[in-house]
């Protein structure tokens, strides 16, 4: 897939992932609403091989997810070469300080306790991929 | 005789296939209804979101099972979102079969039908239909229906269920942790209820009011927990100082080194607890000596409360024979 970075996208293209079909079809809808292509996972290991083959410009994860959670993706993320420099933001309801800590440790770049505001993620994911 | 056993037999293992035949029947059935819920939540899902997003949202092409899915898929948005999706939520809820449906099915005769209902309200952002009726139902002969209406009173924020719910909490009436849960989630704005709470006439009510205060509260509530130290309840006077850790400022430090001579000793453990977080070092001296030669639980309190106010000085008593195993402890704590 490196079509995906040869040929310039007219949209962003951002990874969503979460087991919840609630949530997911939400951020998709809003993101979508706000002039972005959505990647759509349900598990941790389908965000990997997604972002791995789709090299998406931001990824909004969840943490708690199967298969892989949000922790251990950003980790596997930032060690691959193609998505080690993507913007993540982390969206859980694991709302500690330790748990934030952990996020940032992983990697994130940000870190959005549900439950949340879809416009203030939509704010987010636009002050992030505008500073690239 | 043999051939009554053998039809006994055969009635038996008539018997087991039937039973086996309805599990199995039984199952396929729910797995079927799990199915037809699934597909509708995936038909209503963008009409939930629409609503949810403020941009419309057509329901009037819905079935009546749609419209309950609808309800319930929107019921665990508004848990899952905060922003301006709670009022879209409520004003789609305020017209809608779902409430009326609801607050009806608060009188059905069975309790789970009862306790459901309850529990939806608490997620249709509706407080101005709700809060009656919920207020009634925390009155209700089942636990799990007074449970269920004590955690939808606290997702609406109703701040006046504040005294119902702690009234419910301290007569066991509802389970502790929903009472709790209910009573956070009322946060701030249940600050002034809870200060009149702390008055009541029980002395469980007003425990558990300052020390709801202690949690939800600040600097600006620490009169109202530094009046309660001088409550007749012990109870209450321990909950006082526990909740001045958290809010009380030094202003409280007299009181609360009043409280160090309490003839309970658990009040007097949780004010050297609290005079240790406050850095009260007016109070040294008496800490010390309580530290040295008072009871398990205010001897250990004290002794860390010196380790957190003055190290030095911790150091220099518990290095004297006569210092005890508190001072001793905390010093070792504080070397590690």
């Amino acid at each position: 897939m490196n079509d995906a970075q040869a040929v310039p996208r007219e949209q962003p293209v951002i990874l969503a992932a979460d087991d919840d079909e609630d949530i997911l079809a939400l951020v998709a809808f809003r993101l979508e609403r706000s002039g972005y292509t959505v990647l759509q996972a349900r598990d941790g290991q389908e965000a990997f091989e997604l972002a791995r083959s789709e090299k998406p410009d931001l990824a909004v994860l969840d943490v708690m997810m199967p298969k892989l959670d949000g922790f251990e993706l950003t980790r596997r993320l930032r060690a691959e070469e193609a998505t080690s420099r993507m913007p993540i933001i982390l969206l859980t309801a694991r709302a500690q300080d330790t748990d934030v800590a952990q996020g940032f440790d992983a990697g994130a770049d940000d870190y959005l306790r549900k439950p949340f505001s879809p416009q203030e993620l939509r704010t987010r994911v636009q002050a992030i991929l505008g500073r690239r | 005789m043999a051939e009554a056993l053998v039809l006994l037999t055969e009635v038996f293992l008539v018997a087991v296939g039937l039973l086996l035949v309805t599990l199995v029947w039984r199952r396929v059935a729910l797995g079927r209804g799990e199915r037809r819920v699934r597909e509708a939540e995936r038909r209503v899902r963008p009409v939930a979101i629409a609503l949810v997003e403020g941009e419309g949202g057509e329901t009037t092409g819905l079935s009546a099972r749609e419209q309950a899915v609808l309800a319930d898929v929107l019921g665990r948005y508004a848990r899952k979102l905060t922003g301006d999706a709670d009022a879209r939520i409520g004003a789609y809820f305020h017209d809608a079969h779902a409430l009326r449906s609801a607050l009806r099915e608060l009188h059905a005769r069975r309790m789970w039908r009862r306790a459901t209902a309850a529990y939806r309200l608490g997620d249709m952002c509706c407080p101005d239909e709700a809060t009656q009726p919920l207020l009634a139902a925390l009155d209700d002969s089942r636990r799990e229906v007074r449970a269920a209406a004590a955690r939808s009173l606290g997702r609406l924020r109703v701040v006046s269920a504040a005294l119902p719910i702690v009234e419910a909490l301290v007569q066991r009436r509802v389970p502790n942790g929903i009472a709790g849960q209910a009573l956070l989630e009322l946060g701030t704005d249940a600050r002034p209820e809870l200060g009149r709470i702390a008055g009541h006439e029980d002395p469980s009510v007003r425990a558990t009011a300052i020390t709801l205060l202690g949690l939800v509260g600040d600097s600006g509530d620490s009169h109202i927990a530094g009046a309660a130290l001088r409550d007749p309840s012990a109870d209450v006077r321990r909950a006082a100082a526990e909740a001045l850790g958290r809010i009380g400022t030094f202003s409280d430090e007299g009181a609360l080194r009043a409280a160090l001579d309490d003839r309970m000793h658990f009040v007097r453990a949780e004010a050297a607890a609290t005079l240790g977080v406050i850095d009260a070092p007016e109070a040294l001296p008496r800490l010390v000596e309580i530290a040295r030669t008072d009871r398990f639980r205010p001897a250990r309190a004290a002794a860390r409360a010196v380790a957190r106010i003055d190290p030095k000085l911790l150091t220099s008593v518990a290095a004297a024979p006569d210092a005890g195993p508190h001072l001793h402890e905390a010093a070792d704590l504080l070397a590690v």
